[in-house]
């Protein structure tokens, strides 16, 4: 299991990922951040699984959940959630 | 002008103060519940984690049972907020989503424009800083978190009156180091209280009457008593199970 933190300009995001080879295997964050409706936050954490563990993969993982779905994330943007899944990637184990 | 219902100010257990919150939400967006606004107070103690926090990352689980503190999952987003039974009043707001604009940052500047008024009918100079947060003298006073479901917006949140800081700080997982003499003056220059801004005890009824009257004015509503009703006291006492049980409590 791998985790990080991630501090955005309002919200802490906290990321616990496994990978199989170079697949994201399964991803759940945690946090005070603000996700409006909030039951889409399962929807990205399933987004996420499957995806390559790489920036770009993952990045257009969460573009595309943010387009699919119109979800708000007051001063959280796509980008943030990224850097804290990379944060988690990179870590040690 | 637009009728609110203003409820008593009351005084339950962690899970029944969300269970009423949410039970007013789900009623409203029913047309069943008039648009409202309450203001309750925490016996016991409690700690409210946001919806998408982990409770053992951020609450000293084993401390909150010797001191006899409720800790629950709130519906709405956000972080751990201790709610002091003698220091802290909490609000909640529940209206349309039509009531309130579509943005969500400017619809929480509207409602905590309710305690930016209230503050200042006190003689406090508040000011909204966004995404929820109301600050005086550059401090925070009171934090809101909203949801928006079933069609209704529900949002609440504290009115810092005179806080234990210490027992805040050792609830909420702050590294035992952090929570140094250091630590505690650095928050006292983030945080602030009206006891501490007013620099004389204030009570309950007084800061719930200047808050009142606050909301009534920013949100140009008139604020009309009432009465939790029947049907909301069924839902609240149903809600409360599911809102008191560990499996909510540890549902991320």
């Amino acid at each position: 299991m791998r985790y990080a933190e991630f501090k955005a300009p309002k919200g802490l995001i906290k990321v616990e990922l496994e990978t199989r080879g170079n697949i994201i295997s399964s991803i759940s964050f945690s946090g005070d951040f603000f996700m409006y409706p909030e039951e889409r936050l399962q929807g990205l954490e399933r987004a996420l699984a499957g995806v390559k563990a790489s920036r770009e993969s993952v990045a257009g993982a969460v573009q595309n959940f943010y387009r699919s779905t119109g979800i708000r994330t007051p001063m959280l943007e796509p980008g943030h959630w990224v850097e804290a899944v990379m944060r988690a990637l990179e870590g040690q184990r | 002008m637009n009728k609110w219902r203003l409820l008593p100010l009351t005084m339950n257990d962690a899970s029944m103060n969300m269970a009423i919150d949410e039970a007013i939400c789900r009623l409203n967006a029913e047309g069943k519940s008039p648009n409202t606004l309450r203001f309750y107070r925490w016996e016991p103690a409690a700690v409210s984690i946001g919806c998408f926090q982990r409770v053992e990352q951020e609450v000293d689980l084993e401390l909150a049972r010797r001191c006899g503190i409720d800790v629950v999952r709130r519906i709405t987003g956000g972080g751990a907020v201790f709610h002091d039974h003698d220091g802290e009043l909490t609000y909640a707001a529940v209206c349309g989503q039509g009531d309130v604009p579509d943005d969500i940052i400017e619809s929480y500047g509207v409602i905590c424009g309710g305690l930016v008024d209230g503050f200042k009918r006190l003689g406090l100079w508040a000011e909204f800083k966004p995404v929820n947060d109301v600050l005086v003298n550059d401090k925070k006073i009171s934090g809101s978190a909203q949801t928006r479901r079933w069609g209704s917006v529900l949002q609440h949140g504290t009115i810092l009156i005179d806080p234990n800081v210490r027992l805040m700080f050792e609830l909420l997982k702050v590294s035992p180091e952090k929570i140094s003499d250091k630590f505690i003056a650095s928050v006292y220059e983030r945080v602030t209280s009206i006891n501490r801004e007013m620099g004389r005890k204030l009570s309950f009824e007084e800061v719930r009457a200047a808050m009142s009257e606050g909301f009534a004015s920013a949100l140009d509503v008139k604020l009309v008593g009432g009465e939790l009703t029947r049907q909301e006291l069924e839902l609240a006492n149903e809600l409360r199970s599911k809102l008191g049980s560990e499996e909510w409590l540890r549902r991320r």
